[in-house]
């Protein structure tokens, strides 16, 4: 459905998103999930056409998104956006706005009026209807965003960090009209909250410092995480050739040291391959050594295990400003 | 069009909706009012020379020129950089318009609010028509020269609009560049070369709202104004797309 090719997008010398390439098939949920500044909002604006990418191009449905040809701007009737700030108007009422918005996106007067009724209905926006923009709270004016970016039907839906500023009953409403919207809609969904991903995502992207670092479902990078910090292992207290012994256990890949950088410890973070559990094999060590367990757990890694892991970076490194190469654009 | 047209009502009703446009609309009603009084007022004092009030009012003197100047600022400098600041203009551009409809369409807003500005002062022609015959020839020139001049304001200010995301960045970069248009006009009668002083003359805007209001139409200086429109608009929807790429 939509496509981004070899995406790439500097702002003077700082390179804000290197080398992106994925695409979203019809009716699907696709999450972008990543720490800030690392190059979501930048591609998000690239691939609704706001933004031209230094390299690389964006197609929705075969049709090239840049060029300033008369048909590139036509292939963006086929886009809802709404982006990060929600921009509105505030002098102007709910529906005066979607109006606007109707007459940008071309729809006659009389599919604008009834598809104006269904968003209102859909946006649970009936109530405020003839309000000013300015006087809604920022749940509402995010609904108003949302029926803006629906109100002409379009095939693909992209939404950067919907929820990001509600309270958690918002949260909650938005979530649940987004649910709503995937059943009807190709949907990019921008977020660095987790649980937003596992809850409406088929799929997820993972960016960190401008580069997808993994994608797969939530399922399935969790599955690929799943083998690595799993088992934590505690002994009252250190001994001689502990490291290596558990090393030797079937299943574990690496074994890691915990705790006081004061001396040796006792305690041990073990990877180890998918699927394998070394606890009973651990055990059994532990009796024959006569070693004192005293904690013995395994982990199942969350989605955020998968996160952190992946996008968690030195301290020395510096950490890039997207926001400010934004502001500077 | 569609597009331009959307943004135009848009736009047109912002403006109605904006306390400056009323503040705006309210001095200039006030300065006009108030000038055109002291108009009338010296040419009745029987020891004044013969002249036509309106003739005065719309040429001849610096009054013109400061409501000319003003309010081509204060009404163009929200159009462009307001949508930049708010973030609006990330929705209007991944709207299916081109970046020419919505210049079109907020310079025609900008120019139908100017028009309107200046629809009391046909009330003063009226003052004047009842009580003395017209010659309706020069006013209808005199409009001519004020929009066609206001026309060419507008559109440097959409531009200067367009290049920053500051309004009041944006008005004073389109007030010096106003003055600069409206001033060199004036270098006519200080330089020497004959080249410099031909040109400079071609653009002496005060000439030619002397002429308008004197009721002399010269369509060299329509088209003037209608190429100044075009190019600026064209740097503005340039501007606009460039705002993309940095």
């Amino acid at each position: 459905m939509i496509e981004a090719h070899g995406l790439t997008r500097k702002f003077g010398d700082f390179t804000a998103v290197a080398d992106v390439s994925f695409a979203l098939s019809e009716g699907e949920i696709v999450g972008i999930l990543g720490p800030n500044g690392a190059g979501k909002t930048t591609t998000i604006r690239m691939i609704t056409g706001f933004l031209p990418p230094s390299s690389g191009r964006v197609t929705l449905g075969g049709r090239d998104l840049f060029g300033g040809s008369p048909d590139a701007i036509a292939v963006r009737r086929d886009l809802g956006y709404l982006p990060e700030s929600v921009a509105l108007y505030p002098e102007m009422r709910v529906e005066e706005y979607l109006a606007y918005r109707a007459r940008l996106e071309g729809l006659d007067r009389t599919s604008s009026r009834r598809r104006l009724g269904e968003v209102l209905e859909r946006c649970l926006l009936a109530d405020v209807r003839r309000q000013v923009i300015g006087t809604l709270s920022k749940g509402y004016r995010q609904r108003v965003g949302l029926a803006g970016a629906i109100l002409h039907d379009p095939k693909v839906l992209i939404l950067d960090e919907p929820t990001v500023g509600l309270d958690p009953k918002q949260i909650v409403a938005i979530r649940e009209l987004i649910r709503e919207l995937g059943e009807k809609h190709t949907l990019l969904l921008s977020t660095h909250i987790l649980p937003e991903v596992e809850l409406l995502c088929g799929r997820v992207l993972i960016f960190d410092r401008g580069r997808i670092v993994a994608e797969g479902s939530p399922d399935e990078l969790r599955e690929r995480l799943q083998g690595q910090v799993a088992v934590k292992v505690e002994f009252e207290l250190p001994a001689e050739g502990m490291t290596e012994a558990l090393e030797r256990v079937a299943g574990v890949h690496t074994v890691r040291a915990l705790g006081p950088d004061t001396g040796p410890s006792g305690r041990f973070a073990l990877e180890c391959a998918p699927g394998a559990d070394p606890r009973p094999a651990i055990f059994r060590l532990a009796v024959e050594r006569s070693w004192v367990l005293i904690e013995l757990t395994s982990e199942r890694a969350s989605l955020e295990d998968v996160f952190v892991r992946l996008t968690t970076r030195d301290a020395e490194e510096p950490v890039p400003d997207q926001q400010a190469a934004g502001e500077a654009a | 069009m569609k597009g331009a047209m959307a943004v135009f009502g848009r736009e047109l009703r912002a403006y109605f909706f904006s306390p400056l446009a009323y503040v705006i609309l309210t001095f200039f009603v006030l300065v006009q009012g108030y000038y055109f009084a002291l108009i009338v007022a010296f040419l009745s004092d029987p020891r004044a020379a013969p002249g036509r009030p309106l003739e005065l009012f719309f040429g001849q003197t610096i009054f013109t020129w400061l409501v000319l100047i003003f309010a081509g600022t204060f009404l163009s400098m929200r159009l462009i950089s307001e949508e930049l600041r708010s973030g609006t203009i990330e929705t209007l551009l991944t709207s299916p318009i081109s970046e020419t409809q919505v210049v079109l369409g907020k310079y025609f807003a900008a120019l139908a609010f100017y028009l309107f500005l200046w629809a009391p002062t046909l009330a003063y022609v009226a003052i004047v028509r009842w009580f003395t015959p017209v010659d309706w020839g020069p006013i209808a020139a005199s409009y001519l020269g004020v929009v066609g001049i206001g026309a060419l304001f507008l559109a440097v200010g959409v531009f200067a609009s367009a290049t920053s995301k500051n309004q009041m960045v944006a008005a004073v970069v389109t007030f010096f560049c106003l003055m600069v248009l409206f001033s060199c006009g004036l270098l006519e009668n200080i330089v020497n070369g004959e080249i410099a002083k031909k040109v400079l003359g071609q653009m002496n805007l005060w000439q030619h709202m002397d002429d308008f209001s004197k009721g002399i139409v010269d369509t060299r200086r329509l088209i003037y104004y209608a190429s100044g429109v075009g190019f600026f608009l064209f740097l503005t929807s340039r501007a606009l797309a460039a705002k993309k790429w940095r």
